[in-house]
């Protein structure tokens, strides 16, 4: 089958080296084209923005094209002033600069960061919240120091199970603190602390001085501005911990609330691919190229596919070679347009532990996580 | 009519937000000075506006005086023109909102709800995101 030989291929070229971009994705360098470079306000302050899925076509989605989500008017730290508290169950609480900080060893990351709340709006029936639709997302490179490192550092006693992250963002009135907590596990294998993105210094929009990376998981686990991370036996407590970010550990019937101890934290992302280049219009007979990316809480994604009849039958894409744990892959497929018409052709992904993505996202009260499958109409001309 | 967004706290608050994007839109950011003209980075279509700068106006109609009072002192109109809710779901965002802070007179806590729901309900399709320039590397 051309697709699977394509894809071996593609295996082949890799090799190892899983940062050179072949051919068949694009140049070294990839921009994305003047046209597309815009961004989708869904919120003027506190500012909230998606990025349009025709501009996430590079592998890494630049900067100033990265979708923004404030909780409210953000209050930046001051730079010069700027300390990470490092206390709770450590030996020895720290106060580190960022010097302090970047004299640790190095540690980098490519990944997607993706709003919980990515895909609210396609959810039915509807729920409040900021009605993102695909673009809440986006993979870049992180720069910084492992937390480990820094935990070590502060000597991290046995009893701590959680990890408290607090940023310098203050929320306006009688607004409850974006305070968050997260497993002392996860953030120990793959947490890092960053000051760069994609090799500038983290943007303000992002975060700045620093904040926390949690490859695989929300974007609420990021925390931004960050200014303090403690240790601690317990989960932390708030609204942002106890009622929202909250998944149901078994899906119940849409638009139906969930009693509060049938929720679960929501931390890994959902297996997912979306369309972001196609030809509309295709001549009968013509190929088409569709091109896109996929991604999930499992570190990788093992295949991508496309059906022009409804989920009936499924064809593979080719992968790009580029990958990193919890980074996205782009894929790219060919398809032979039939007989005049509409066409329509539904994306899908599988993850690495086998995990498929479902034709419609599971409606939860908060509409976090949407991943149904994504459908794209063509037009066939004679 | 300049619209109620152009007065008050409201109005402090939006252009404080504008004025600080710009700042963050430029290279300064970065805590270095530049010596010279920084080259630019990025393709911008002047034609767009700044991300943050522009704020829609809650729709005509008997209760947008109370949300203006009560929603924009946090956010902008668009957060709550983006809903799609039913009165059930609306009366029970109303109420964490006033739990929050939102400054709704009792008198008027009905009129809003209905507001919101006349124009944000389920059905609502009028919402379109502000296409805008991105802010800088």
């Amino acid at each position: 089958m051309t697709f699977s030989l394509t894809r071996r291929r593609f295996l082949a070229i890799a090799g190892g080296a899983a940062l050179l971009p072949s051919a068949a994705f694009g140049a070294a360098v990839e921009t994305v084209a003047k046209e597309r470079r815009r961004m989708l306000q869904v919120n003027g302050y506190a500012i909230d923005a998606e990025t349009p899925l025709d501009a996430l076509t590079t592998f890494i989605t630049p900067n100033d094209l990265f979708f923004v989500r404030h909780h409210w008017n953000p209050m930046y730290p001051d730079m010069k002033r700027w300390r990470l508290a490092v206390e709770g169950e450590v030996e020895k609480p720290l106060e580190l600069t960022l010097a302090d900080l970047k004299r640790l060893p190095r540690a980098e990351a490519t990944c997607v960061l993706q709003c919980s709340g990515n895909g609210r709006g396609l959810f039915r029936p509807t729920v409040p919240g900021v009605q993102w639709r695909y673009g809440a997302l986006g993979n870049a490179r992180w720069t910084g120091a492992r937390v480990r490192d820094v935990l070590a550092k502060a000597g991290l006693r046995a009893g701590a199970r959680h990890l408290h992250a607090f940023g310098s963002d203050k929320p306006p009135e009688k607004v409850p603190p974006f305070h968050r907590s997260l497993e002392i596990e996860k953030v120990l294998q793959d947490g890092i602390i960053a000051w760069e993105m994609n090799g500038a210094p983290l943007p303000a929009l992002h975060g700045a001085p620093a904040r926390l990376i949690v490859p695989g998981w929300t974007g609420n686990h990021w925390m931004k501005w960050l200014t303090r991370i403690s240790p601690q036996p317990e989960e932390q407590k708030g609204f942002y911990m106890e009622t929202a970010y909250r998944y149901p550990e078994k899906p119940g019937e849409p638009g139906q609330p969930v009693p509060p101890e049938g929720m679960r934290p929501v931390t890994e992302l959902f297996v997912k691919s979306n369309v972001t280049d196609y030809s509309a219009q295709v001549r009968a007979g013509a190929e088409a190229v569709l091109k896109g990316f996929a991604l999930s809480g499992a570190p990788d994604i093992s295949r991508v596919e496309l059906s022009d009849d409804d989920g009936a039958t499924w064809k593979e894409a080719a992968l790009d070679p580029r990958h990193e744990p919890y980074s996205w892959r782009l894929w790219s497929y060919r398809w032979t347009a039939g007989a005049p018409g509409k066409a329509t052709l539904r994306v899908r992904a599988t993850d690495s532990r086998g995990g498929v993505q479902p034709p419609e996202g599971v409606w939860n009260p908060s509409g976090y996580l949407y991943n149904g499958w994504q459908a794209v109409d063509i037009q066939v001309t004679a | 009519m300049s619209g109620v967004p152009r007065r008050g706290a409201a109005a402090a608050i939006a252009g404080l937000v504008a004025a600080m994007l710009v700042t963050v839109g430029s290279p300064a950011l970065a805590a270095k000075k530049p010596r010279s003209k920084p080259t630019p980075t990025a393709d911008f279509d002047l034609k767009l506006p700044v991300l943050g700068t522009r704020l829609e106006e809650f729709p005509a109609g008997s209760g947008k005086a109370t949300a203006d009072l009560a929603c924009l002192q946090c956010h902008s109109a668009s957060m709550a023109s983006q809903q799609r809710l039913t009165d059930k779901q609306w009366a029970k965002v109303l109420d964490k909102m006033i739990g929050w802070g939102a400054k709704v007179p009792a008198e008027e806590k009905d009129r809003l709800l209905a507001y919101l729901v006349a124009n944000f309900g389920p059905d609502n399709d009028k919402f379109q995101p502000t296409v805008t320039r991105p802010v800088g590397k």
